[in-house]
């Protein structure tokens, strides 16, 4: 780079100075939107009586993020020296960030600030209309101390398993059917697709209805059944607390206690939202999987089959080999997804019968708002946490499992 | 079914002219799966399409009967005059479900291109850097931000107006991750031609590289109108006076309060999948190239 002349060497240091105070002065802005005080709307009324509120609660939060804030400044602040005296770069980077502004703004204002706000507020007592209280470990210790909170995990984990597996196992069968030459490809294609557009509110809903004792799935096992002469009686199919294992116990002859829940396995009303979940998640997932077939060599199909292999030995030995790192990419997905589960268990169970179908989010949503009690914000803001680590724990866990067992291709 | 043999692939013909019968009845089987499965995954619309027209009581009789005695239309009368006072009506619902839904997606297409362009072709410090936080940001579970970002949206006095979904919805890392791997795949001959002419960056993002990204852009929009049409949780925290309603909310509401109301709830239910089936079934090409390219990222 040639020698700066020295008047653009102080507008140089003008612009690091000027990036420095904007970063810092963004930040601290940001930082003080998220300050653990009280909520609610009157909160922010006029700005000097919030500052108040910042002082008496949220210095040690802000003496932090002030720090950041100064760290990113300078390192702002030099790379703004460095690029300044060269007018092509300086542009670019202008523009660059220019162009970056309402991604950066929004993404730190709205994630970045709230997860930090989360965490701090993870450790306090807080309701939102009085200032948080600081209590340490108390709300990890109370939600690791209560049988609802390790049902609603049992219950996931449960849902995790058996619905990541079944969709992605009927995701891969359906993008295979698809995938063969055929007419009309385009409108099986469609259809299949439908069930994963519509809103989980409005499939919840119908399912919730064909549930029904009266409903159609009651219909079709009793007619389905009556073709060989067996009586069906009808199942309240949602409200069922009975579990996979108790069942299995019983016909045998014995019998699980209810004190025992975590023996019984996932109950009636929970696989009943499994089938639902299943039914709408396996047509996103078999989008992906269609998309990365078409993607494969035909010339290996045709060498195989010169060779003499058949169908299943083809789907064995070429296809699912190449089709690991999406089948890593959609069970990721699907874990992530399953082990927040909400919306159905909302609308209907609301976590029953006997907490069979109580989940985590479920839970931060009841504790959170106060639906079953007093607002225990930083109560459910730790469970959030627990059940961010178990989500990451998984997603790391599969990503090693599924990347070395790819090694041998 | 013979009529699907010309079009099928050379091999299947080489093979048909070995194996006649064994072929075609392969074929038909095959398209009886296709069209086996098709109606099991549309029975439930089917039901709850034929059920939107029955009676209260015809609804929950057992055993239900497929198709209505008489199909009545009261019932998507009734829906649509519904109304809880003070505006909070079924069509307010609808506009507020519209509005939201088309309000992201034009605020994503905007604000998601302008991101990935800078990915994608600017060369400035910390690209890499800011790029991988972005990625990192999308494996943190929606659950750890709700309930902070609803503390934030009291304190900011947002609750209950469109703008506490309209700006968390402005950006999303997964579409911004998109976009930037359909611009690198523009070449880059024109934006050099406009650069050499004295274009501003800001002039070859508008006139150059937006006009080339419109399927993409097209994606995006179908994609977050779609995500967000079918929300739930956030507009059930954030907006939860009855006049701020989404259709989602609404739905959900009436069925914790009228629980036996089956049939309205049906109405609502189809009134509620219709647009974004609609919208599927005409996009259905970018929605589907949408959401592989979102997923083929490996």
């Amino acid at each position: 780079m040639q020698v700066p002349k020295t008047s653009s060497r102080s507008s140089a240091n003008l612009a690091a100075v000027a990036s420095f105070v904007l970063i810092v002065v963004v930040i601290m802005l940001i930082a003080l939107m998220n300050a653990p005080t009280k909520g609610g709307s009157g909160v922010m009324a006029s700005f000097g009586s919030y500052l108040a509120e910042v002082r008496k609660t949220g210095m040690p939060y802000m003496l932090v993020l002030g720090l950041f804030a100064i760290a990113l400044g300078v390192v702002a602040a030099t790379v703004v020296r460095r690029e300044w005296p060269n007018p092509q770069r300086r542009r670019t980077l202008i523009a660059a960030y220019a162009f970056l502004a309402p991604y950066l703004l929004v993404t730190f204002i709205f994630t970045v600030g709230v997860i930090l706000f989360a965490l701090y507020i993870a450790f306090t007592k807080y309701d939102i209309f009085t200032e948080p209280q600081w209590v340490g470990f108390q709300n990890f210790a109370n939600a690791l101390g209560k049988k609802t909170f390790w049902q609603s995990l049992y219950n996931v984990l449960w849902f995790a398993v058996i619905v990541t597996t079944a969709q992605t196992i009927i995701a891969i069968a359906l993008a295979v059917i698809l995938n063969a030459p055929m007419r009309f490809k385009q409108f099986f294609r469609t259809i299949f697709y439908a069930p994963s557009v519509t809103s989980s509110v409005v499939i919840t809903l119908i399912f919730i209805w064909m549930y029904l004792k009266t409903g159609y799935i009651n219909l079709f096992f009793d007619k389905a059944l009556g073709l060989f002469g067996v009586h069906w009686k009808a199942i309240d199919w949602l409200g069922d607390p009975r579990g996979l294992i108790q069942i299995i116990a019983q016909a045998f002859g014995g019998n699980i206690p209810s004190d025992q829940w975590y023996l019984r396995g996932p109950s009636i009303a929970w696989m009943c939202l499994m089938v639902q979940n299943i039914f709408t998640t396996a047509p996103t997932f078999m989008i992906m999987f269609l998309a990365a077939l078409q993607d494969i060599n035909p010339t290996l199909y045709e060498a195989a089959s010169i060779d003499g292999a058949n169908g299943w030995q083809q789907f064995r030995k070429i296809t699912l080999p190449l089709l690991r790192p999406i089948i890593l990419l959609v069970i990721v997905l699907g874990t992530i997804g399953t082990l927040q589960i909400f919306d159905q268990v909302y609308l209907a169970t609301a976590g029953g019968p006997l907490d069979t179908t109580q989940t985590p989010v479920y839970m931060i949503y009841n504790e959170a708002l106060g639906k079953q009690g007093p607002i225990q914000m930083g109560y459910a803001s730790s469970i959030a946490f627990i059940l961010a680590a178990i989500i990451f724990f998984f997603t790391f866990v599969q990503r090693r499992v599924i990347e070395r067992g790819t090694e041998q291709y | 079914m013979t009529a699907a043999a010309p079009t099928a692939t050379r091999s299947a013909l080489a093979r048909a002219e070995a194996k006649p019968a064994r072929y075609y009845v392969g074929l038909i089987l095959r398209y009886a799966l296709l069209i086996g499965i098709g109606i099991v995954l549309l029975m439930p619309f089917i039901l709850a399409f034929a059920g939107s027209f029955k009676t209260d009581s015809e609804i929950i009789a057992y055993p239900p009967k497929f198709f209505p005695a008489q199909w009545l239309t009261e019932n998507w009368v009734k829906v649509w005059n519904t109304s809880l006072g003070e505006g909070a009506t079924f069509p307010r619902w609808l506009f507020n479900t519209a509005f939201l839904s088309v309000g992201v997606a034009v605020l994503e297409m905007i604000g998601c291109s302008m991101a990935a362009y800078a990915f994608s072709r600017l060369q400035f410090p910390g690209r890499d850097l800011v790029f991988n936080f972005m990625l990192g940001t999308m494996m943190i579970p929606g659950a750890v931000t709700l309930i902070p970002a609803y503390v934030l949206m009291t304190k900011l006095q947002l609750v209950n107006t469109y703008w506490a979904l309209l700006l968390p919805g402005m950006v999303s890392a997964g579409a911004i991750f998109m976009l930037t791997q359909f611009f690198k795949t523009v070449p880059k001959d024109l934006e050099e031609a406009a650069d050499i002419d004295g274009a501003s960056k800001f002039q070859i993002y508008k006139d150059v590289i937006l006009p080339l990204a419109r399927p993409a852009l097209l994606t995006v929009f179908i994609l977050q109108f779609q995500g967000m049409w079918n929300s739930f949780m956030a507009p059930l925290l954030y907006l939860d006076s009855p006049r701020m309603w989404v259709l989602n909310v609404a739905l959900s509401v009436f069925r914790q309060q009228y629980q036996a109301n089956w049939s309205l709830t049906l109405v609502g239910a189809v009134f509620n999948a219709v647009p974004v089936m609609l919208l599927f079934f005409l996009f259905s090409k970018y929605y589907i190239e949408g959401v592989s390219y979102t997923g083929v990222k490996g």
